[in-house]
């Protein structure tokens, strides 16, 4: 290949350059050369060979491809829009990926950071505070060990609910973790001495300059968290955005620290000494020259020996790299997402290309002549087709542009509707930029190659129409399955709005209560919440229903373990409970179906409401009033049985149990919309408990609008890509109706010389096209109906087979399709037979 | 005096002539010079400035392939030997040289 020897010359081209002078030298030394010209030259000469004629011929093929794109401005821009946009999906998708599973942390030297996991039963946790510190005291493997938890703060900006997430982290975790510092200084170690917290705390940079205006004096400063003073000692790096829990920590304070914001100082004392409370993330930096399995060796023989000693199952020790994504508890159902959105996107890329590729044989057979008279003036078929890749690349070059543009803006945009801050970093980096460049270049060979290959062919061997055919019907197969996959979502969420919950949504309104924390400890908790119950129920009896945890809360439900009597302790059997007052059901419209609600004393014997789910489960034919079940060492007695409701999450029914509002939380209060004033009541009621209290009032149809909203937002992009697909199927079958057209015109102009109806013209335009496209309908149906079931999970009860959705596609596509036929068929019954037959 | 004529030979010609003279074994640049003087009986004086472009030529499409070895007075020197696309090659642009000769002939006696 001469292309091989070119590049062997450019690898080895400084000895190739000697050699070449010492043989002119050769050469002269023979003495009669006088006259034979300049050697420099010579040298000069000979050695362009290599290069010259083909940089040559590389810019004339650009220059030529430019030319030709520009004197088809249409086509040009089509291509690179279509294309474009296909790749700016992919690449975007990919940049959010890239953020979540590939990024590692921003810390130095990352190779050597690993997250590090205790491997249970029940999948990867982390560690107690206690196991951490043993281990990182008694480590040689590792350089440094890390922990971080993380707590709900306030500095007074943050909006109602909200709060700042302040990160507890030892001592040693910049150093560690090797992260600069902006200002000022890290931690220091007698400021992780537990029986004496200090007060003081890292900002994140973010933090420092939204909010303290990139104050140069920052450090020694004492900024009051939570109405408790910190003295600020450092100002973290820009880059570092944190790394064990979300990657989203905005400051860090000292791992004592947290016992500051404790509503139950020993229940958080224990968090910090006791073997048995878990978990925190932790993390490690490798020690010079230890691999990672040394340090996992290491690391799970002492955790053993930990765990013998503190009486703890034994577990073994998992390490991965230190990516947001990796170990993370919503791993295994983000992963199956990820890769459903990249098969979308990867649809729409073969689909893009597909159309493109379409577009250049349409060209190319316009082209024809052309290729001809330069094969004819000596041309090889390589030199064409080379030709013809060439312009598949400047137009992929455009696109990749297009891309990785889209790829920086769309993912950002797309979490500002879903309306989650992700705490990931979603600047492309090198790796995503790359990804987009592959894929323009993977595309381009798609969509190039073949038309090149095809409008070359000498042309006795031309096929009449079968790779156009074979693009029409893939064309419209692909558009199938995305028009099914996004209208199955479309519907999934319809029906989700539309679902039968169980209980009222519409009108009712939750009234939330936002305390003073850091004076409120559980005791004082206990006596505000059930004097503020008292209150309320002595004003409206029965208007308001009381509760923790309101129904579709952002937060999950706690489950129990439980058994019933004269089973043995591991059953298995749990279920989710709430705490709620006597007013719940009647607020929230769920009738009690068997024995009775909540009345005053059930606390006390320890009375329990079940739904007619845990009835069916446990109880199966047995009546389970007066039945009892055993949560640890509680015996709980059911009084009741509620008709089942959707209260926490659409996706299921689970079992669940209610037992009387204790207090122990802060209490949401539910109140119909009609109940004039509830709002007011309540919070005068509230203040008059709690001064510094602040209320929010807010329907609860908005819990259920937030369920919804990432789902809302998938099914729109599916939606999306689905529109894309069908504007691409469009236009790809007008061209191919168009190009049939052209071919045809001379045979048309004579049918209808001879008499043919516009009717039968039309047919005889349609009918090798139709044909195609529907083996690509009947093709796309297959293929759907088999991805389909993978979607089930994401339509909430609407059937991957739903026979709506799939009449509509194929209504949309039929519709589609005529109307891309219609304006090339008016052409031909249009065809004025003399003009016809003066063509060529 | 012997002046640089391959300038003048048909495009193609040069690389012909060398190809032809490599059929009879391998030789360096200058040997390939000498060979082509001296069979021409000096009215081929092919210069450094065309040859060794040429041999680059032949070289990149793989028609000859270099060496190096001593040369007759011992001294370092690159030889060229033809390979077998080489002799293929040198039998197509000898028929097509012919043909072209023909023409030219056909135009010339008419």
């Amino acid at each position: 290949m001469k292309l091989f020897r070119r590049i062997d010359y450019w690898l080895h081209h400084r000895e190739r350059e000697a050699e070449l002078a010492e043989e002119l030298e050769f050469h002269r030394s023979h003495g009669d050369s006088a006259g034979l010209g300049n050697g420099t030259l010579a040298r000069e000469d000979a050695r362009a060979i290599w290069i010259w004629p083909w940089l040559e011929s590389v810019g004339q093929d650009l220059r030529y491809a430019i030319r030709n794109l520009r004197r088809q401005p249409g086509f040009a821009l089509l291509a690179l829009l279509t294309l474009g946009v296909a790749i700016g999906l992919n690449t975007s998708l990919f940049a959010v990926f890239d953020a979540v599973a590939l990024r590692t942390w921003p810390v130095k030297d990352p190779k050597h950071v690993v997250k590090i996991f205790s491997m249970t039963q029940q999948g990867p946790r982390g560690f107690s505070l206690a196991e951490f510190r043993y281990l990182r005291d008694h480590s040689k493997t590792f350089s440094g060990i890390v922990a971080v938890s993380d707590a709900r703060v306030r500095f007074g900006w943050e909006a109602f609910g909200k709060a700042t997430i302040s990160a507890f982290v030892p001592h040693d975790y910049f150093q560690v973790l090797g992260v600069q510092m902006e200002r000022g200084r890290g931690f220091l170690p007698e400021e992780e001495r537990l029986e004496q917290p200090e007060n003081v705390m890292v900002l994140g940079y973010a933090l420092w300059r939204d909010h303290f205006g990139s104050d140069p004096e920052m450090v020694g400063k004492t900024i009051r968290v939570s109405e408790i003073p910190f003295i600020v000692v450092g100002v973290a790096a820009e880059d570092f955005t944190g790394s064990v829990e979300a990657g989203a920590e905005q400051l860090w304070m000292p791992l004592p620290a947290v016992l500051s914001f404790s509503m139950n100082l020993e229940d958080t004392r224990s968090f910090l000494t006791n073997p048995h409370d878990c978990c925190s993330g932790i993390a490690g930096r490798l020690a010079a020259g230890v691999s990672k399995e040394q340090g996992r060796g290491e690391l799970e023989v002492l955790s053993r020996q930990f765990h013998t000693e503190n009486r703890l199952d034994a577990s073994a020790v998992g390490l991965t790299e230190p990516t947001l994504l990796a170990g993370h508890s919503k791993r295994k159902s983000i992963l199956p997402v990820f890769a459903l959105m990249f098969t979308g996107v990867m649809l729409v890329l073969l689909l893009a290309c597909a159309n493109v590729s379409n577009l250049l044989i349409a060209r190319a057979a316009a082209r024809q002549r052309e290729i001809e008279v330069r094969r004819a003036i000596g041309a090889g078929r390589a030199r064409i087709i080379r030709q013809l890749l060439t312009e598949g690349l400047v137009i992929a070059a455009g696109a990749s542009a297009l891309g990785v543009a889209l790829g920086w803006k769309l993912p950002a945009y797309i979490f500002v509707l879903i309306g989650d801050g992700p705490g990931v970093n979603l600047t492309p980096d090198f790796s995503t930029i790359g990804y987009a460049c592959a894929l323009a270049a993977i595309a381009c060979l798609a969509f190039a190659l073949a038309p090149a290959l095809h409008g070359t062919r000498p042309k006795s061997s031309q096929a009449k129409l079968p790779l156009r055919s074979f693009l029409l019907g893939s064309q419209v197969a692909i558009s199938v399955v995305l028009l099914l996959g996004a209208g199955l979502m479309v519907a999934g969420v319809q029906h989700a709005h539309e679902h039968d919950l169980g209980f009222r949504v519409a009108d009712v309104n939750v009234i939330s209560i936002d305390l003073p924390a850091h004076s409120y400890d559980a005791k004082r908790l206990m006596a505000f919440s059930t004097q503020l119950q008292h209150e309320l129920e002595s004003v409206a009896p029965g208007g308001f229903g009381i509760t923790a945890r309101e129904p579709l809360s952002h937060a999950r439900w706690n489950s129990f373990a439980f058994r019933l009597p004269g089973e043995s302790d591991k059953t298995g059997h749990d279920a989710e409970y709430q705490q709620i007052s006597a007013g719940y059901f009647g607020v929230l419209g769920i009738p009690i179906v068997a024995g009775r609600n909540f009345e005053s004393g059930d606390e006390a014997r320890n009375a329990i409401v079940i739904n007619q789910a845990m009835a069916k489960r446990y109880f199966e034919s047995q009546n389970p009033l007066g039945k009892s079940i055993i949560t640890g060492t509680d015996t709980r007695v059911i009084v009741g049985v509620m008709r089942d409701a959707y209260l926490t999450g659409l996706d299921q029914l689970v079992p669940l149990f209610f037992q009387p509002f204790t207090g122990e939380e802060t209490p949401h209060v539910l109140a119909r919309a009609d109940f004039p004033g509830a709002a007011d009541l309540v919070a005068q009621t509230v203040k008059g408990l709690e001064a510094r209290a602040r209320i929010q009032s807010v329907p609860l149809s908005e819990n259920l609008a937030r369920i919804l909203q990432p789902m809302q937002v998938m099914a729109g992009i599916a939606g999306a890509l689905g529109v894309f697909a069908l504007v691409l199927a469009v236009i790809g079958m007008s061209g191919v109706f168009a190009y049939v057209v052209q071919q045809r015109t001379k045979e048309i102009g004579i049918r209808m010389a001879l008499g043919a109806e516009p009717k039968q013209v039309i047919a005889l335009v349609l009918a090798g096209t139709a044909r195609a496209a529907i083996i690509g309908l009947a093709i796309g149906y297959v293929a759907a109906a088999g991805g389909a079931k993978l979607l089930a999970e994401y339509l909430y009860g609407v059937s991957p087979y739903d026979s709506r959705a799939y009449f509509e596609v194929a209504a949309i596509l039929a519709i589609s399709a005529l109307a891309a036929a219609y304006l090339p068929a008016r052409r031909a019954t249009r065809v004025d037979p003399l003009t016809a037959l003066r063509v060529e | 005096m012997g002046r640089d004529k391959s300038s003048e030979l048909l495009p193609g010609t040069l690389d012909l002539l060398v190809l032809k003279t490599l059929v009879g074994g391998r030789m360096h640049g200058y040997g390939i010079a000498l060979h082509l003087k001296n069979i021409s009986e000096d009215v081929l004086q092919v210069g450094e400035s065309s040859l060794y472009p040429a041999l680059q030529r032949l070289l990149l499409n793989g028609w000859v392939k270099a060496e190096w070895g001593a040369s007759e007075n011992n001294r370092r020197a690159r030889f060229y030997t033809i390979s077998a696309a080489g002799r293929k090659q040198l039998d197509a642009e000898r028929n097509e040289f012919n043909r072209m000769i023909f023409a030219i002939q056909q135009v010339l006696e008419s």
